[in-house]
């Protein structure tokens, strides 16, 4: 693999990470991710819209006249995320139910119209594609650690099959309802950003 | 690169265009396969809270809409008890949305404002289920917790006795407290307590946790004493005369 | 004397820089400086404001919880026999029946303070290795005051659990004692708060060893009965002077408005607490009250419930003096301080009163006031600048 490449693909998954890195998207981390099976329907939906968004400006990138770029751009979005949101209503209506509006949000989310308008309005539709790719990857990266903890810990399941019988289940386990309320999520996200920039100091942003 | 008005009017335009149009063919296109979807959820909840399947449960389209041959869906009249629309013309009526419409309803009586509905409707809805050892009638029910409005199916003996279960399939309350009304384990006491005394009233009742003695009492959930209360008051309301209590002792007269 | 000072001075080459127990150095520091007053003095931390030496402050601190403590004992004690016996009744109590009380107290009390003391002791310690800091003294304060704020039956593993996210979380991730902008022992006790609800509110935890109680005692504290029952006195289990004494079921440290009163005195008169603090907040608390009470709807209404029993019911006079007052997460200018504890006492009975799911309401108005601390002080000092720079004609 060519360096530039591999750089478009790691990147979004550690040192440029969308949420711990840019802090972009944690509104969604935090409303989706008390379970897992909600976690990793997001992820798939927001990898797809960026990764297609990312392509479909890339293609226009010489056709879109800089006046009305933004808009342009937000009806590509916003067409994706209609696109994706009718097919999880028809195919996945349980999910789709749980996730309620925060598909539709998808298209405030600042993930993809920041990488439509930092990457994909410069570079080949090729190249494009895999960066849109790569940072919905990152997303999904920590969106599934986070739902991970939140549902294993929160309610002693993971995607819904008992792993730690609670005590409402008459098991054993306390379910920690700390992790099930949004605060939760913000500090498992915090303990990533601190367990990430300890063991990559470079990241760390400059004091003052 | 520069480019003139009339290219960005065009352009504008065009995009409009096929944006507008993909999106119209998909919406249009997966309409009848929500709307299945959406239907299919109902029914499995209906069939949930009746105990003929387990809660939860997924069921193909076949087999659901087979069961539901021996379900009827009747609208009534929530003050005179009388049937008022049968068939597919019944299921079609949405009473908790005619709740909304002040022409479809009337304000809530002072004694049940605690369930912090402002109105109800004229017209309510009831499943009857004449589905062999599973025969009850399954009744809509909703009303405010300590954070949201909490919507359910409650479903009673055909002879009034006793209740066949209780299910939430919206609310918003705190996950592992309020949001254990929908905890198969709390639900699961529902099932056979008493549900009206000699007179008719509503008898079936929340009581704080541990509390419950007499058989038409329900442990409340512990640390959620608003959302037990949410319950108790909108139960003792939809089964009382002013909730589903008409209709439900004059089909049994 | 003159011996152990020879062996710590002996040892004390081995942890300095290039000693084979250099790592240790901060628990060779910790025993040295308990022992004898350091040689030198702290250089950051809550010291910049404060010429006081720190250790001081917080032995201080540790003076003023005392009675809290003490009382606290005794009278969780008293509840566990009286739930399990109710002809044991506080006017009749004999003397080997006080004796009792203690010992029982004390037998659910020092398990939860051992597990703090272990579990954010080594906490403290391992950062300090990490972080080539001291071991800081302020824990002493922070592992009293978390077990007195928690009812007398929580599980030991969630003591556990608790401080170590108050030590982490509420304060090495800012970077240790002085760094902290919240309270570790409050951040302890409202994660056991949020985390497990079940276990930490309701009626059955504020009386150790429920299943020994007789069929009738409800075990409901003073705000439950409140909360029930609003401002109709008729109703309420107990007297206010019950309160205002102390002797009702609640958290170990927090019952006795009297104990607590004393702990204030200690901490004004030797100037460790700020009495503006303590004065804001109680007037905060009394103004609000009132504005509820014009509005209540119904004289029986919660709304309507009396300043006076505000102040000694839950955990109003502990939160005020103890926490709020935490030199480190407080605000520092004496404007700041006013209106910092204003907004405490006024929080604390807004969420008290009018939110139907927190009860607790002094945790979450002090956390949510230490989180402002700094932005009122950064505007006070500001203010000040420019009154000055008016003054000189500068602006």
């Amino acid at each position: 693999m060519k360096t530039e490449t591999k750089k478009i693909l790691i990147d979004p998954l550690h040192t440029q990470n969308p949420i711990t890195l840019q802090v972009l998207g944690i509104c969604s981390a935090l409303a989706v991710t008390t379970k897992l099976e909600t976690a990793l329907v997001m992820s798939l939906a927001l990898t797809f819209v960026l990764t297609c968004s990312n392509t479909a400006i890339s293609l226009l990138r010489n056709k879109i006249p800089s006046s009305i770029r933004i808009i342009t751009q937000l009806a590509v979005i916003a067409s994706l995320v209609i696109v994706a949101d009718q097919f999880m209503k028809a195919f996945l209506f349980d999910v789709s139910k749980q996730l309620s509006v925060f598909v539709g949000l998808i298209i405030t989310n600042c993930i993809v119209m920041g990488r439509a308008e930092a990457f994909a309005m410069g570079h080949p539709p090729g190249k494009a594609a895999l960066d849109g790719l790569a940072n919905g990857l990152g997303y999904s990266l920590i969106l599934i650690y986070v739902g991970f903890f939140r549902e294993l810990f929160g309610s002693g399941k993971l995607l819904g099959h008992n792993v730690l019988a609670s005590v409402n289940e008459g098991g054993w386990y306390y379910p920690n309802g700390l992790l099930v309320l949004s605060p939760g999520a913000f500090f498992l996200i915090g303990l990533f950003i601190w367990i990430q920039r300890s063991v990559e100091p470079s990241i760390q942003e400059e004091g003052n | 690169m520069d480019f003139s008005n009339k290219y960005i009017v065009v352009f504008a335009t065009i995009l409009c265009l096929v944006c507008s149009l993909a999106v119209s063919v998909l919406a249009v296109e997966l309409k009848p396969l929500q709307e299945v979807n959406k239907i299919l959820d109902q029914r499995l909840n209906v069939l949930a809270v009746a105990g003929v399947i387990e809660g939860g449960a997924k069921l193909p389209k076949e087999e659901v809409e087979k069961l539901f041959e021996s379900i009827e869906e009747l609208v009534v009249d929530r003050r005179t008890g009388e049937v008022l629309l049968t068939g597919a013309e019944a299921a079609a009526v949405d009473p908790i949305r005619e709740a909304k419409d002040p022409a479809l309803s009337e304000p809530t009586p002072p004694e049940h404002q605690r369930t912090q509905l402002a109105r109800l409707p004229n017209r309510l809805k009831v499943y009857k289920v004449g589905i062999e050892g599973h025969e009850c009638w399954v009744i809509t029910i909703w009303g405010n917790g300590l954070w949201s409005t909490l919507y359910g199916y409650m479903a009673i003996s055909t002879d009034l006795s006793e209740v066949v279960g209780i299910t939430y399939y919206e609310h918003g309350e705190t996950p592992g407290l309020g949001g254990e009304v929908d905890n198969p384990r709390w639900k699961s006491q529902w099932v056979g307590k008493q549900v009206y005394d000699e007179n008719g009233d509503p008898l079936v009742t929340v009581v704080k946790a541990g509390m419950s003695t007499h058989p038409y009492e329900v442990d409340g959930m512990s640390g959620a004493t608003i959302t037990s209360n949410g319950v108790k008051w909108m139960v003792d309301l939809w089964l009382g005369p002013d909730g589903y209590g008409t209709f439900l002792h004059g089909v049994q007269q | 004397m003159q011996f152990l000072r020879e062996q710590l001075d002996k040892v004390e080459p081995h942890f300095h820089k290039g000693g084979k127990l250099e790592k240790l150095y901060p628990f060779f520091e910790a025993a040295d400086t308990f022992l004898y007053t350091p040689g030198s003095r702290t250089q950051s931390g809550p010291h910049v404001r404060d010429a006081a030496d720190l250790k001081r402050t917080m032995i201080m601190v540790v003076l003023a919880l005392i009675p809290a403590t003490v009382f606290g004992i005794f009278n969780a004690g008293y509840w566990e026999m009286h739930a399990a016996n109710p002809a044991v009744q506080l006017a009749s109590l004999t003397v080997p029946q006080i004796v009792e009380a203690m010992l029982r107290g004390a037998w659910a009390f020092l398990p939860m303070y051992a597990v703090t003391i272990a579990v954010g002791g080594l906490l403290e310690a391992l950062f300090s290795v990490i972080r080539k800091h001291e071991i800081n003294e302020g824990f002493l304060v922070t592992s009293l005051l978390f077990p007195l704020t928690l009812p007398p039956d929580t599980p030991l593993w969630q003591v556990g659990l608790g401080i170590a996210f108050g030590v982490v979380i509420g304060k090495e991730v800012f970077g240790g004692t002085g760094m902290n902008i919240l309270n570790p022992a409050l951040t302890a006790r409202i994660f056991l708060y949020f985390a497990y609800p079940a276990q930490m509110s309701g009626d059955l935890v504020w009386v150790a060893n429920n299943a020994n109680w007789v069929d009738g005692f409800s075990g409901a504290t003073p705000l439950g009965t409140m909360f029930v029952h609003g401002a109709d006195t008729s109703q309420y289990l107990y007297t206010w002077w019950d309160a205002f004494w102390g002797f009702i079921p609640g958290s170990v440290g927090e019952t006795s408005f009297v104990a607590c009163l004393i702990g204030a005195v200690i901490l004004i008169a030797t100037g460790v607490g700020s009495w503006r603090i303590m004065l804001s907040c109680t007037i905060g608390m009394v103004l609000t009250v009132l504005l509820l009470n014009a509005f209540a709807p119904r004289p029986t209404h919660y709304m309507a419930v009396s300043p006076q029993w505000h102040l000694v019911v839950g955990s109003f006079a502990f939160g005020t003096v103890f926490m709020a007052t935490d030199p480190v997460s407080a605000a520092q200018t004496n404007l700041g301080r006013w209106i910092y504890g204003f907004g405490i006492g006024a929080l604390m009975i807004m969420v008290r009163v009018l939110n139907p799911a927190y009860p607790a309401g002094i945790m979450l108005a002090i956390i949510f006031m230490n989180v402002f601390a700094p932005l009122i002080d950064y505007y006070v000092t500001k203010a000040n600048i420019r009154r000055r720079e008016v003054r000189l004609g500068l602006q």
